[in-house]
């Protein structure tokens, strides 16, 4: 890869780049080459590294899975799967309630806070949505799906993470000022809905999925979650 | 082709790429890109910071060590779970990105803009979309370019220092980018302070035992910890400093040719990262099924998460020839764009394709953040000759705002002003007439030095 500037000193006056090496002692030109072969080797093989992370699973890719990722990950990591290789076509809509336990000891349940409704209220014609609206939940939930089975069984070591995340969120956005009392427990539950296919496609809409999560009790640590207004 | 031509061109090649920094234009168009978009977040963000990577954010700081610890990502915010610290490196990342996009110290600036990033970041890896990866992986990889040769208050100094005299000499094309190269007998104070800081700061970060500061694990890459290759910039730094002091002139020689190289590699993995990003953007699309029969945009315009303007969306997404054409020439553009690198005119096509169709998702689909990086992450394919040229657009536009600013200030701008002042101060009184008389008597003072 040239880049532009490197041909146009070419293409223009034909004056020629000032030629580091020569005119220099020989230890100093050996020292410039054994330089010059570091980098080009260590650029190689980090190029490597991040195609065949990039890359689909392939031949070469999978026999090394260990150690690309070894290089790769964290600080190398990369998704370029924009949209693809389908877009998501569903609008999910995470809602959560709560168990409080009013001052007078009587314990009652909230109604449903969609969670997602209040993201979307909040990226509505807005020009520049905040990544706490736009991403926070929704990744969250991705997150959490990643990191469980359909009944909610956890599949590994980042599951109470994806757990604890999902449960401190809901309590963020858990309006107390309207439920006096102790937050003891939170639910969440998912209602996606298929975007409806183009007019043009004869595909279905289907009614929308449920998904309910149980219950979880509220650590006293997750009351000092930052609110959201 | 001859073994003659052959061997020209490969040492013709060995000597630009050991002889001179390639692309002074297009890196520092991305060094102003990127950090200004990093800043503006930042900004934007101020009042959401607590809840994004604030201690007690719902992503809580115990969460957070529980995922580092375990996957060795890099945060300085790991290192104390109080309020003030976060606040304070959320203040640095600010001042480094600024001090980055203005080119002063740029060297230094790039690696505490790093740092900055890469500890905002990794504290709440999910609230991260794809622009933040980009700015992530290109921030490490601007450490090791020298993106401060031009527009940058570095290129201002190094200018003003060879047009000042005898003592300096001069600016060779490595000598601007670099933060302590001194010449002649002018000493450097803030280059020496800044650096003398960034070892103390390093050393005690090293050394704390709540930094968790490795020599060889959980570094950028296996084997090489943070530890190290911070303390390898910081030498080296001071290493090219010493040996461009007092160096003879071939150890000199052989330095100038090791950060050219450096420099010429980075630049490579940048570009090198571009096309990977659209090479595999359109490898994985061309493989969905609805990319294939064009309805794919149809999509992403209702989703409630990507369309701030709904009713702009729907309208677009009503017609399936524009969603055809729009998903086609998305994933067209997409998988054929590492290839137009071989023919100068169509690459140049394509990214101006490419911008343009960038500032449309930043709109349509609300990802401004993210289409801003991209711009500026396709600029640098732009051809010298554009960007020189705009540059010295930018350059006389902005020096016109300043004079007349400056003119402004000094009441220069007469007619109405005076007429206006002198309204004014008839009808409030002296006092304040003598007051407005006193700060427009101050104030050319105050815009020549500012």
């Amino acid at each position: 890869m040239d880049t532009d500037d490197g041909r146009e000193r070419k293409d223009g006056a034909g004056e020629r780049a000032p030629a580091a090496p020569a005119g220099l002692s020989r230890p100093a030109r050996c020292a410039i080459a054994l330089g010059a072969l570091t980098v080009a080797v260590v650029t190689v093989v980090h190029l490597g590294m991040m195609f065949l992370h990039v890359a689909p699973p392939n031949t070469v890719s999978k026999q090394h899975s260990s150690t690309i990722a070894d290089y790769v990950l964290p600080e190398f990591e990369q998704n370029w799967k924009f949209f693809a290789p389908n877009p998501l076509q569903q609008n999910i809509h995470v809602q959560a309630r709560a168990q409080v336990r009013a001052p007078d000891g009587e314990v009652r349940v909230t109604p449903w806070t969609d969670l997602s409704a209040q993201d979307g209220a909040a990226i509505l014609h807005n020009p520049l949505p905040s990544h706490a609206r736009q991403n926070q939940l929704r990744r969250a939930w991705d997150f959490y799906l990643a990191w469980h089975d359909d009944q909610g069984r956890p599949l590994g070591k980042r599951s109470p993470l994806a757990e604890e995340y999902l449960r401190r969120i809901a309590v963020s956005r858990i309006d107390l000022d309207r439920e006096p009392g102790d937050l003891e427990r939170v639910q969440l539950r998912s209602l996606t809905s298929n975007v409806a296919p183009p007019p043009w496609s004869k595909g279905q809409t289907g009614d929308p999925v449920r998904r309910e999560l149980a219950w979880w009790r509220v650590e006293s640590d997750d009351l000092k979650v930052v609110r959201v207004r | 082709m001859s073994v003659s031509s052959v061997r020209t061109a490969w040492s013709d090649a060995y000597a630009r790429v050991t002889g001179s920094s390639l692309g002074p234009y297009q890196t520092a168009l991305i060094r102003i890109g990127f950090s200004f978009t990093w800043l503006f977040f930042l900004a934007r963000e101020w009042v959401n910071s607590q809840e994004l990577y604030g201690p007690d954010a719902p992503w809580s700081w115990d969460l957070a060590r529980r995922l580092t610890d375990d996957n060795g990502a890099f945060t300085v915010l790991m290192w104390s779970d109080s309020g003030w610290w976060f606040r304070l490196v959320y203040l640095l990342a600010m001042v480094s990105a600024l001090l980055l996009m203005l080119g002063w110290r740029t060297r230094t600036m790039s690696v505490l803009y790093m740092i900055g990033l890469l500890s905002l970041q990794n504290r709440s890896v999910f609230v991260g979309d794809g622009g933040d990866n980009v700015l992530h992986l290109m921030a490490i990889y601007m450490v090791f370019t020298r993106c401060g040769q031009v527009w940058s208050l570095d290129a201002r100094r190094a200018r003003r220092r060879a047009a000042a005299g005898p003592g300096g000499t001069a600016p060779d094309e490595s000598a601007p980018g670099t933060a302590l190269t001194e010449e002649g007998k002018d000493r450097d104070v803030p280059g020496i302070v800044l650096w003398t800081v960034c070892g103390l700061a390093l050393a005690f970060a090293t050394t704390a035992a709540d930094a968790r500061l490795s020599w060889t694990a959980h570094g950028p890459v296996p084997g090489i910890g943070w530890a190290a290759l911070l303390w390898a910039l910081w030498s080296g730094h001071g290493l090219w400093w010493a040996v461009r002091r007092y160096g003879g002139t071939e150890p000199r020689a052989v330095m100038a040719a090791f950060g050219h190289l450096i420099h010429n590699a980075a630049l490579l993995a940048i570009l090198a990262e571009v096309c990977l990003i659209y090479g595999a953007a359109g490898w994985y699309k061309v493989q969905g099924s609805l990319w294939q029969d064009g309805s794919a945009l149809y999509y992403p315009l209702h989703l409630d998460y990507f369309s701030p303007w709904p009713s702009l969306s729907h309208a677009l997404a009503a017609s399936g020839v524009v969603v055809l054409l729009l998903s086609y020439g998305t994933v067209a553009v997409q998988a054929a764009f590492p290839f137009t690198l071989i023919n100068r005119r169509v690459k140049n096509v394509l990214v101006v394709a490419m911008i343009a169709e960038h500032l449309g998702i930043a709109v349509l689909l609300g990802l401004p953040f993210f289409s801003l990086v991209m711009v500026f992450a396709d600029a640098v394919f732009l051809p010298t000759a554009f960007l020189v040229c705009a540059g010295g657009a930018v350059g006389r536009t902005a020096a016109r705002g300043w004079s007349a600013l400056v003119r402004f200030n000094r009441r220069e701008i007469p007619a109405q002003w005076n007429r206006r002042a002198g309204v004014r101060a008839s009808e409030t009184g002296e006092t304040e007439a003598a007051h407005g008389k006193a700060e427009a008597e101050a104030d050319p003072a105050r815009s020549t030095t500012g």
